[in-house]
């Protein structure tokens, strides 16, 4: 199934906004789960199996830890910590899901279009695609860096704080700025930042499947605000 | 290597928008690592500004070697609202961040972005924008507070977050902030003078 970068959008859009709410009774937990379940569906469908269970089983182990084992009175150190990060899994993880969903499916150029199409300033697109196709490419250069570092015995940089940043920091910073030089060759040579306006292979049309979703998400979204506000 | 490149004009070119993307990119991953550590007590929370002016201070200074025209700073903030709005925390904060990158810009653009000096106060005004994470902490306080108590945080941790952050705090966080942003701008620029001009990078 292929979705319109612009219901994608969309998509972030509300769920951010309803995640910022807090959630306070069962049944808005209820929408609240039900919109997370979405993106997992549309991974499985564009056969990410993997992210797809890991993050369902990521969230769902959350949601137990916060809901079963813990409350306000927890206080022992183990417990504070546990709840930390469950917590921030609990809360984030509807964001991230969709977000990662949006940049494993959205390819560039039609990403570059719905921008065009939406007026957005090409500052703010071109930026905003380099932001999201780099940090696949952070993590792989981190992991090759830190790949390096074990092979000379640096693990941690001696335990001094300066150190591990820096011997982490350098090395990241340096591939960075080259892999950012090839990128800007690579993106003049297919015109990006001409002055004739940029076509695209992609017709972007909104199809039945994109106005069901934004259909969805909307109502999801009014119907939690109404529930947490005025009822 | 660009800074032999002379701009005789202003408007920035599809080079500049992808420099502001990387560097936005790794400026946001500082930011996450740090706010991971935040979970273990809410002072690691209040001391962000201590720690991310610091550690971002490095990308930072070599991002303004790579600064010649009006705007990047600024596109940064923008960039750095939307991403904060999308992970999820809000839009309460969107005006001082754009606002901090302004500013920053324009503070630069005074020093033609070559004054070092002009460089560090607009590398500490670009500091505030962390304090845009405390606002949700700050201006529905009590609200944030059910919602962690919801979220199954413990009373001791929800009591030493408000202890720290609050509308009292806030100013002086904000000032920490600018202070620890020139440090870190020293630093930072110390950083790049021993590996990256050396390398012939900058």
């Amino acid at each position: 199934m292929k979705l319109d970068p612009r219901t994608k959008l969309y998509m972030i859009l509300i769920v951010s906004a309803v995640v910022m709410m807090s959630a306070t009774t069962p049944f808005l937990w209820a929408v609240r789960i039900i919109m997370t379940l979405i993106p997992i569906i549309l991974l499985v469908i564009e056969k990410k199996y993997t992210s797809a269970f890991g993050f369902t089983f990521l969230y769902t182990a959350a949601l137990v830890m916060t809901f079963c084992f813990l409350s306000e009175s927890s206080s022992s150190f183990f417990k504070t910590f546990v709840t930390g990060y469950s917590g921030i899994v609990v809360q984030f993880m509807p964001c991230l899901i969709t977000a990662w969903y949006v940049v494993r499916t959205t390819k560039i150029d039609e990403f570059m279009s719905a921008m065009q199409k939406m007026h957005v300033p090409d500052g703010i697109a071109i930026s905003l695609a380099v932001v999201m196709r780099f940090f696949p490419t952070i993590k792989e250069e981190y992991s090759a860096i830190s790949d390096a570092m074990k092979m000379r015995g640096i693990a941690l940089g001696g335990g001094n704080a300066g150190k591990m940043i820096e011997y982490r920091m350098i090395p990241l910073l340096f591939s960075c700025v080259n892999i950012g030089d090839e990128l800007s060759a690579a993106a003049i040579t297919r015109g990006l930042g001409g002055k004739v306006k940029r076509t695209s292979v992609e017709e972007l049309k909104l199809r039945v499947s994109d106005w069901l979703l934004i259909t969805a998400f909307t109502a999801a979204a009014v119907v939690f605000v109404l529930f947490k506000y005025f009822l | 290597m660009s800074s032999e490149t002379v701009t005789n004009n202003n408007k920035l070119k599809a080079k500049d928008f992808i420099t502001v993307g990387i560097f936005t990119a790794i400026i946001f991953v500082v930011e996450f690592a740090c706010g991971m550590l935040g979970y273990i007590h809410p002072f690691i929370v209040a001391s962000y500004v201590i720690m991310i002016p610091l550690v971002g201070a490095i990308p930072m200074m070599l991002f303004y070697t790579k600064v010649q025209k009006f705007g990047m700073i600024t596109i940064m903030s923008v960039l750095i609202a939307i991403i904060m709005f999308v992970t999820g925390m809000g839009f309460l904060g969107a005006p001082l961040i754009i606002l901090a990158g302004v500013v920053a810009d324009l503070i630069a653009k005074s020093g033609k972005y070559k004054s070092f000096k002009k460089t560090m106060f607009s590398y500490g005004v670009f500091c505030l924008w962390i304090c845009a994470n405390y606002f949700p902490v700050v201006i529905t306080a009590e609200d944030y507070r059910k919602n962690l108590a919801d979220g199954g945080y413990s009373a001791e941790y929800c009591n030493n977050l408000f202890l720290a952050i609050n509308y009292k705090t806030i100013g002086i966080l904000l000032v920490l902030c600018f202070v620890f942003g020139l440090i870190g701008a020293v630093i930072g620029k110390a950083v790049v003078k021993k590996h990256f001009e050396k390398a012939g990078i900058v």
